[in-house]
């Protein structure tokens, strides 16, 4: 019940903004360049389904920039969470690698991609390093911490019935560090969202990024404005996914 | 529970209002100081930035607002950040079509050869530019003038690879041979032809065509009708400091170039290649007086915006010569 009450709250929320957001375009409280109408929205989505922008239908857009995005996650993941694993398990390994983590993980993506561009040229090479490097760096990070948050007791009481190094990690510490695992891979990828704009700003000629930083040029907020609640939509479906995923997979989180 | 919930809710989009609603309001009386949009590139008003003519003339102080391209600042201008901007013809035409509440107050260069399409050797002319890479600053006036060379010598823009990326991009593209060509301007220009590139055409050559490219000077409406005195008086700081540029050419290059710490060779180029018309030439029917050129190439260009399109064809007015506003030049001459 308070549950359900919870969730009509927010469904009630989201309504009221929209529909400030409507009135507010009808009765021209605010100019039109700076908040485009909901309905100015609708008739350009419109447009672009049917014409496309530049070329390129609305469709492509979306898809490509789904698929950039992912692509470069499950390769942050599947390179990510061994390395840091292995650097919550190893404190040579972690002493090795934390320096550089540490160092990369909190500049600003955008101050790279002049570099980017030198190093890997203006194709879908550097779009994807700069997306892969922000994914990477949040799950490296996050797995290594979750391995080293796992109880220090679990650890001797496991190894004082004699499990050996691999059972220990597929036993005790995979299932304990698992959740703290999810929420990474779960800021991860809306991090790789994020930073999307930034690789899109490349020398693209498609993508959600890309359409909204190439609409802005020309002060089209209303293109603007559906890039951004596409943009948005995507990432919250794209959190949803792994949340979903989550709850399947680590049922036993939050329960001991 | 709940009526906390709405009151927050309530709160919070007052909050939205507000900020909105002080968006649109009027500040005080004098201007504390002027905000000057521009690129960094070298222009005779550089000398004014230089030795602090600006400041002295307005008798106020001058900040000097640098942009990355056009597309930049025509943000900054609908956001009222900046309050007199240069800005290219595309630019311009793509703000008044979109409705920013600007005026053009006068040509600041039209572009002769200081915009020019750069290509790899083995490239000789426009027509060999098919099935390769060509990049352009998007939205800019390089980018308006590469698919007018390519209309004019009837290429259709999907035989090519055209590339978006800022200048300095094209820079760093161009040394690892992603590019084959790049319509751009200076120092860039000059730095791809010193790494084996070839002016293969310049702007200019597009005006038999009746392709006009210029840059130019706006000023935010609201501005300039609180204090249309400061518009005259930066007029005619401008024209002073392209006065100075004309008498002594080369030490004034010298002097732009060391102030914005760029190549000599580089700014001699490209200030070369502006050509810099007076303000009675200006107010005639040549350009901005009546029958003048400008307020046709404006249709032009925006018409190209509509092709592409980054604009809609409902957004573009019959005519921009009311968008012209000439008479703070004509007081500036008086």
């Amino acid at each position: 019940m308070p549950r359900l009450y919870l969730r009509l709250v927010s469904v009630a929320a989201v309504l009221v903004v929209i529909g400030a957001w409507f009135i507010a375009a009808k009765l021209q409280l605010v100019d039109p360049l700076f908040l485009p109408g909901p309905i100015e929205v609708m008739t350009t989505a419109e447009q672009l389904i049917d014409e496309g922008y530049r070329q390129v239908s609305l469709w492509m857009h979306i898809l490509v920039s789904v698929a950039r995005a992912l692509f470069a996650f499950f390769i942050a993941a599947i390179t990510g969470i061994p390395i840091g694993l292995l650097m919550g398990r190893s404190p040579i390994f972690n002493a090795v690698l934390d320096p550089f983590v540490q160092f990369l993980r909190p500049l600003p993506k955008l101050a790279l991609i002049p570099l980017v561009v030198v190093w890997f040229g203006i194709g879908e090479v550097s779009k994807f390093v700069l997306i892969y490097l922000s994914t990477f760096l949040t799950i490296v990070v996050s797995a290594a911490s979750a391995v080293m948050s796992v109880p220090e007791g679990r650890i001797r009481a496991a190894q004082s019935l004699g499990v050996n190094r691999q059972q220990l990690f597929r036993h005790v510490i995979l299932p304990s560090a698992l959740p703290e695992l999810f929420t990474g891979v779960r800021v991860g990828i809306g991090i790789g969202w994020t930073t999307l704009i930034a690789a899109e700003m490349i020398a693209a000629s498609s993508g959600l990024g890309w359409m909204v930083i190439n609409a802005s040029s020309y002060l089209r907020t209303d293109v603007v404005m559906l890039g951004i609640l596409l943009l948005g939509t995507i990432g919250y479906l794209l959190d949803l996914a792994i949340v979903t995923t989550q709850r399947l997979m680590v049922h036993w989180m939050g329960k001991g | 529970m709940s009526i906390r919930a709405f009151r927050l809710l309530a709160a919070a989009l007052s909050t939205v209002f507000v900020f909105f609603g002080s968006a649109s309001t009027a500040f005080a009386a004098d201007p504390e100081v002027v905000r000057f949009g521009w690129f960094g590139g070298p222009r005779p008003w550089v000398i004014g930035k230089a030795n602090g003519m600006f400041d002295k003339a307005l008798g106020t102080k001058v900040e000097w607002v640098q942009f990355p391209s056009g597309a930049a600042a025509l943000t900054s201008l609908a956001a009222k950040q900046v309050d007199i901007s240069r800005l290219g013809s595309t630019p311009t035409v793509a703000a008044i079509s979109r409705k920013v509440p600007i005026e053009f107050i006068a040509i600041s260069g039209i572009i002769v050869t200081s915009e020019r399409l750069i290509a790899k050797s083995g490239i000789n002319n426009v027509a060999e530019l098919k099935g390769k890479r060509v990049a352009f600053p998007p939205g800019s006036t390089a980018h308006y003038a590469l698919m007018a060379a390519l209309k004019v010598n009837n290429i259709p823009a999907n035989q090519l690879t055209l590339v978006s990326l800022t200048p300095a991009d094209m820079v760093a593209a161009w040394k690892r041979g992603d590019i084959d060509a790049a319509y751009v301007w200076g120092p860039f220009s000059q730095t791809m032809e010193g790494d084996g590139g070839k002016e293969i055409l310049a702007t200019e050559q597009l005006q038999k065509n009746g392709y006009y490219v210029w840059n130019d000077y706006v000023v935010r409406k609201e501005f300039a009708d609180k204090y249309p005195e400061i518009v005259v008086k930066f007029l005619q700081a401008f024209q002073q400091t392209v006065d100075m540029y004309n008498q002594d050419k080369e030490g004034m290059v010298k002097l732009i170039a060391q102030h914005l710490n760029q190549n000599e060779a580089a700014v001699r180029d490209t200030l070369a290649g502006l050509r810099f018309p007076s303000m009675k030439e200006q107010l005639s029917s040549k350009l901005l007086g009546e029958g003048g050129s400008i307020a046709p190439a404006m249709l032009d260009t925006a018409r190209f915006l509509v092709e592409l399109g980054d604009l809609r064809q409902s957004e573009i007015p019959p005519s921009y010569k009311p968008f012209i506003n000439t008479s703070y030049m004509e007081r500036a001459v008086r």
